[in-house]
């Protein structure tokens, strides 16, 4: 209570300092707080790709659809997602989780390639748009132990690969893509079979879809194929379809495989010591380094002189590689990132790492992974962040504009990029929260 | 500065009579050179009446470091470097767990938080986002056609600077000091204002799910101008004036070249 004869004026030092001290301290976060994952998607929206309904058809009748979304939209998932993959126009995530719901999928589903998805409204026919992530039904025998370790999606197929249970294959098989013999005239859409691949040398380590073909690099280092070989991409010496996984020669036999990777109808294989070998599509000057035909349906070593190559990721028309001290080195035709002058290349050409945020003030700035989608380029730094260039087809480079990138340009992702998918023209990534 | 030996009078030829080498009476004309009248000191008065000074970017009240200002006719040159977009260097310091409400530690308090969930790990993580967006804003306000071969070769080699008004932009942030909850930052700035560099603070700290209030400001580097060049308050004399003055010259006479050409 104060004095009435003294007067009231501002609060002294003194009572300004015992109020702060006094004042009550909020905890928004504890110690132990957890980053939390998260999925951001963008991209052309209209086949479901993108797993958000309001993008597809709006919640209320005066709002538009959204037809592209062109900077990251975060998609709100029931569990962690630890793998996605983009197909055309169709997006697989799956998690590693033991419970029975494993792998979603969203979008186009004309082929089955995300299983069979019952349509509400008629229960004997399936949905052939998904607009947002429904489970995939796989058959497996032990739902509660079994882990989905990683998916991947080709045109119009996918490949699910688990830890003890071999391959799931699912989609169009009319050039045994799938793992199975073509069936003359089989109806894909609406279909509920899932095929299961087990006989591979070995555990099958990873799986890598091409537009109409699928590969598989088991534990020992050898890497199998099935599917499409017009172009050679199944590297298994001819020019026909195969439809039963079969294991590869050529160069890379007897070679510990590390990393595979392929998109459109070229692949490319990395071994154990950094070297490069490449296969399938050569029209685009992606395998020039060592022959003049357009179509190598053997796997051949390519005698690059860039250093140990760590990971590879084969486009639509161009190639990345990535080294182990983090440089990208890009060939082929198209948007490769050194500006719009260099349109085509046979050998490789290496791009500055001062376009992916390298300086004399922060020089330990590496390029961590390499990702490729139809004619687009993605690189993850070590610090998260991730940078993307190439053509910007319905906005899939999620830069917010809709022109075409010449040189790698950073896309602004609420949080640390972990891993990236791109597609033909819409892209997933993985991200982790900052706190 | 007006006892220094001010410029020599001007000289003028004129014909003076002199008597003739004859006999007395008759007068000659003798060219000779005098000082002109008009140019003696008493006639003039003091050289300098008023010194007109210029500042350069401004400096808060609450903020310390380095400060440019012009005299005379180093006022034009002010107005180049301005045009030049050089950028300048700060040390913020902070402190985590409070949070006031004009962003410095002498402000009303607001909010006062828990911080021992920070680690120099996600404060480097949330300055290297930062770092990212504004070299985004910096490219898109260069107002260069991304798809020239031309803005490819500028980017990398990192010349793309905005040559015209754009909103502050952060070109390299970077972590001196972390001492919990105290931390210092190094900071690289374009066309910015203390108080923005405050609010930064402020939103660091928001991002790391904590509040931090801004403690100090301190611009070491100002364009060309660094904390080595700039007078002490001892030295706020005369021949500390003049020195620094014929110090800087040279530098700021190549920094001007190579930007404006």
């Amino acid at each position: 209570r104060r004095g009435l004869g003294v007067a009231a004026g501002p609060p002294s030092t003194r009572h300004l300092r015992e109020a702060e001290e006094a004042a009550p301290v909020f905890q928004y976060v504890g110690k132990a707080a957890k980053r939390k994952d998260r999925v951001f998607v963008w991209g052309f929206s209209y086949s479901g790709a993108l797993g958000v309904p309001s993008f597809v058809k709006p919640d209320a009748g005066w709002k538009k659809p959204r037809r592209i979304q062109p900077t990251p939209y975060r998609l709100e998932t029931e569990e962690k997602i630890s793998s996605a993959a983009c197909g055309y126009g169709f997006t697989l995530l799956a998690s590693n989780t033991r419970d029975i719901t494993k792998v979603w999928g969203m979008g186009l589903n004309k082929d089955s390639q995300l299983g069979f998805q019952r349509s509400r409204r008629d229960q004997t026919k399936g949905y052939e748009y998904v607009l947002e992530p429904s489970p995939i039904p796989l058959p497996l025998e032990k739902p509660q132990q079994t882990r989905v370790l990683q998916v991947s999606c080709g045109r119009a197929h996918s490949l699910v690969l688990t830890d003890s249970e071999g391959v799931f294959t699912m989609g169009n098989n009319s050039y045994g893509q799938c793992g199975r013999k073509v069936v003359e005239d089989e109806i894909y859409s609406g279909s509920h079979l899932i095929h299961q691949l087990k006989e591979f040398d070995s555990e099958v380590v990873q799986v890598v879809c091409g537009q109409d073909h699928s590969l598989f690099r088991t534990k020992k280092g050898s890497v199998y194929a099935c599917g499409w070989g017009a172009d050679g991409q199944t590297g298994l010496g001819h020019y026909n379809i195969t439809s039963v996984p079969t294991k590869l020669h050529g160069d890379i036999a007897g070679v510990n495989i590390i990393q595979v990777s392929s998109y459109g109808d070229c692949c490319l294989a990395i071994s154990d010591e950094g070297d490069v070998f490449g296969w399938g599509n050569s029209e685009y000057l992606q395998l020039a380094s060592v022959t003049e035909t357009t179509q190598v349906n053997v796997p051949r070593h390519l005698p690059f002189k860039i250093g140990k190559v760590k990971e590879a990721a084969c486009g639509g028309t161009g190639n990345a590689v990535l080294t182990e001290e983090g440089n990208v080195f890009v060939w082929g035709y198209g948007i490769l990132g050194k500006g719009p002058n260099l349109v085509e290349t046979a050998v490789p050409e290496m791009i500055p790492p001062s376009l992916f945020g390298w300086s004399d003030f922060s020089p330990d700035i590496r390029v961590a992974h390499v990702r490729c989608g139809l004619s687009q380029f993605a690189a993850l730094t070590n610090r998260g962040e991730l940078f993307v260039w190439g053509k910007n087809l319905r906005g899939c480079l999620g830069t917010g504009r809709m022109e075409d990138q010449y040189f790698p340009w950073r896309v602004t992702v609420p949080g640390e990029v972990v891993d990236v998918a791109c597609g033909v023209d819409h892209m997933v990534s993985l991200v982790r929260s900052f706190t | 500065l007006n006892a220094a030996p001010g410029r020599a009078p001007r000289q003028r030829v004129r014909f003076l009579p002199a008597p003739a080498p004859g006999g007395g009476g008759a007068v000659e004309l003798v060219a000779a050179r005098v000082p002109v009248l008009a140019d003696h000191p008493l006639v003039r008065g003091p050289r300098f009446k008023k010194l007109k000074i210029g500042a350069g970017h401004r400096l808060d009240v609450k903020a310390s470091g380095v400060f440019v200002l012009g005299v005379g006719h180093g006022n034009k040159l002010l107005t180049d470097l301005y045009n030049c977009h050089l950028t300048k260097v700060y040390i913020v310091g902070g402190l985590f767990g409070k949070a006031t409400d004009d962003f410095s530690d002498t402000g009303n308090l607001v909010e006062k938080t828990t911080f021992d969930h920070i680690t120099r790990e996600k404060l480097e993580r949330i300055l290297a986002v930062i770092q990212g967006t504004n070299q985004k804003a910096l490219l898109m306000y260069s107002n260069i056609d991304m798809k020239t071969q031309e803005a490819y070769e500028l980017a990398v080699k990192g010349l793309i600077r905005p040559m015209g008004k754009c909103p502050p932009i952060i070109t390299a942030v970077r972590c001196l000091q972390f001492a919990l909850p105290e931390f210092q930052l190094e900071i690289h700035c374009l066309h910015e204002t203390q108080q923005y560099l405050r609010k930064m603070v402020h939103e660091i700290g928001l991002e790391l799910k904590s509040s931090a209030v801004c403690t100090q400001v301190r611009r070491t580097r100002d364009g060309v101008f660094t904390v080595d060049d700039a007078l002490p308050r001892t030295q706020w004399n005369l021949q500390g004036i003049q020195e620094a003055i014929r110090n800087c010259q040279l530098k700021v006479e190549t920094e001007l070249e190579r930007t404006l050409g």
